[in-house]
């Protein structure tokens, strides 16, 4: 298909090709653009679906040579299911992803929100220190797993400038594995919740506030009478984004504590990949996909139509 | 607005230290980088900057030996870094042209409705809670620690962001010079390429930068989906330590390093859309 036949504007009908006549019909050559989109959603969507739905009612694992559409041989009568409710390594690996979220998103948009404000006015040197804030979010999250992974080694620069001898771990203690996780994470996404809540608050008429400063508002008043009411979808979105994220989180604790020690920050990706690859309970993990999925959907659409009657 | 000189430095104070606590953990890996062996922990005491830089690390992972050091590597950057631009790279050209042409379809012909929150649904779930399916597909058909198997997962999960950043791009575009270009006898197609496209050429650019960052950065479906001929970057870098034994700080920042910096710059290159592309169109900057 050249250029040259396409802009043949005399065309007729009859001597025109397939292609040809694609191209003058605006939703048939619109029913090819959206062809290949329409097949990789169907490829990643349904037919894997249906298969955990499938897998999920079996005990399949890829170790017993029985090849996955023979899994019937093995089904349990959603076994599984009662095995994942009562599974409290399950139940544990969901509370602490929903730890870190409820500490990590909150911190990061206070941090986010005060940075912004700083930025709302010009200053000197404004730019590069702009570019300074968002460089964490644009650094590959293994990446930052492994930087913190080097401050918080015992014998690392942390311990070094806190004064604090060799012996105090980090990643491998109880309680302070989870605290290390936790600033790693709101290190690296704070700039995230800077960059969207900052372009929220520019997007406040200008003429707005200082009308309301030359009425003798403070500060603070014009920030929350203000500023806030006008960011409230800006907030939404920030929030809501930085929430889906942070539940998926992997890389950063997978590199910096393999979500040791013992589970102490196994989250639900963690524990999802470790029942994968360490007990091979593919099954098992289809079941709790599944389960996940569900729960994620009613609560999406719950969300947006929530969010459609406000 | 005018702001009083106290207040200003109390501005600069914050900025300033909201920036120091930005490049700590940075510039502590960077100049680790260059650091030799000794000055890798508190052992010999912890130095800011290297006392004796060294280009040592990133022989090191580069020829696989180096100088002084008696331990030796089986497997050098090359491989990896190879499979990381290939792969990425593949994947944003699936992302990047399923995205723009069905975003157009959507956008003009008001074709698929449903199609941009189907989409978006991709995102919302955590990699792993679909995987297992993605893994038993990928291993029937072949595509496990393929660079093609790779770069399909790729295009499919980053596809969403190409889709809804490239719906912004073409909402922009005034359907008048479209309509002007067809009264003048141009077919559809040749509007959507010869004027519709270089209209929109910068925003594809930008998206094409802002889905090879997201496919450059993942870790967990290289991990999932490759063994050992397509291992990337990030998984290379973490799988280091467990086949060397010992904790080979130096070498991991320089590979850290290497790793962080195709992101980094082009995101400071495509800085002004970047709210665009990570709220998925819904903010503008």
């Amino acid at each position: 298909m050249t250029d040259q036949t396409l802009t043949d504007t005399t065309g007729n009908a009859d001597t025109m090709g397939y292609w040809q006549k694609v191209a003058r019909d605006g939703p048939r050559m619109g029913f090819w653009f959206v062809l290949p989109t329409l097949l990789l959603l169907l490829f990643i969507v349904v037919f894997p679906l249906l298969m955990q739905l499938y897998l999920s009612f079996t005990w399949w694992t890829p170790l017993e040579g029985i090849p996955w559409y023979q899994a019937w041989e093995v089904f349990n009568w959603g076994e599984n299911y009662w095995f994942m409710i009562t599974d409290p390594r399950f139940w544990g690996a969901l509370w602490r992803t929903v730890l870190i979220m409820i500490v990590a998103v909150p911190a990061q948009f206070f941090l986010g929100m005060a940075l912004a404000y700083l930025f709302i006015d010009k200053f000197p040197g404004r730019k590069i220190f702009y570019s300074i804030m968002l460089t964490p979010m644009m650094i590959v999250p293994a990446v930052v797993g492994l930087m913190f992974f080097l401050l918080f080694q015992g014998t690392g620069p942390v311990n070094d400038h806190l004064g604090l001898p060799a012996e105090f771990s980090w990643l491998t203690d109880v309680n302070r594995a989870m605290i290390s996780v936790i600033i790693a994470d709101i290190w690296q996404w704070t700039p995230l919740m800077f960059l969207i809540l900052l372009a929220g608050m520019l997007g406040v008429p200008s003429d707005q506030l200082l009308a309301a400063k030359l009425l003798g508002g403070s500060n603070w008043q014009n920030f929350v009478k203000i500023i806030l009411p006008r960011m409230k979808t800006v907030i939404i979105i920030a929030l809501v984004l930085r929430a889906v994220e942070c539940f998926k989180i992997f890389d950063l604790v997978f590199i910096m504590t393999k979500g040791g020690p013992g589970v102490q920050t196994e989250t639900i990706s963690v524990f999802l990949y470790k029942q994968t690859f360490g007990d091979l309970e593919w099954a098992y993990v289809a079941t709790i996909g599944l389960s996940i999925l569900i729960a994620l959907s009613i609560l999406a659409v719950k969300g947006l139509s929530y969010m459609a009657k406000k | 607005m005018k702001t009083s000189a106290s207040a200003m430095a109390l501005k600069y104070f914050f900025v300033l230290l909201a920036s120091a606590v930005v490049l700590y953990p940075l510039l502590w890996m960077v100049t680790m980088a260059f650091k030799p062996y000794p000055e890798w922990t508190t052992v010999s005491g912890l130095t800011w900057f290297p006392q004796n830089p060294t280009w040592q690390n990133f022989e090191f992972i580069f020829y696989g030996h180096a100088e002084g050091l008696v331990v030796s590597l089986d497997r050098t950057i090359s491989g990896p870094l190879i499979a990381s631009l290939v792969t990425s790279i593949c994947g944003t050209l699936i992302a990047v042209v399923c995205g723009t042409l069905s975003s157009y379809a959507v956008v003009r012909f008001g074709l698929a409705q449903s199609l941009p929150l189907s989409v978006l649904q991709l995102r919302l779930f955590p990699p792993l809670a679909v995987m297992i399916p993605v893994m038993v597909m990928w291993a029937f058909i072949g595509a496990v620690d393929t660079w093609w198997g790779l770069s399909l997962i790729y295009g499919i999960v980053t596809l969403p962001f190409a889709f809804w950043l490239m719906k912004t791009f073409f909402e922009e575009v005034p359907v008048e010079i479209e309509d002007a270009a067809r009264v003048a006898g141009c077919s559809y197609w040749r509007v959507f390429y010869r004027i519709t496209l270089p209209i929109v050429k910068p925003g594809l650019a930008t998206c094409a930068l802002f889905v090879f960052i997201l496919n450059w950065s993942d870790y967990l479906l290289a991990l999932l989906l490759t063994q050992k001929e397509w291992v990337t970057l990030p998984v290379y870098m973490a799988t280091l330590t467990s086949a060397m034994g010992g904790q080979m700080y130096g070498m991991k920042a320089a590979l850290g390093v290497i790793a962080a910096i195709p992101p980094v710059v082009f995101g400071l290159m495509i800085q002004k859309h970047l709210v665009r592309g990570l709220t998925f169109g819904a903010l503008k900057q």
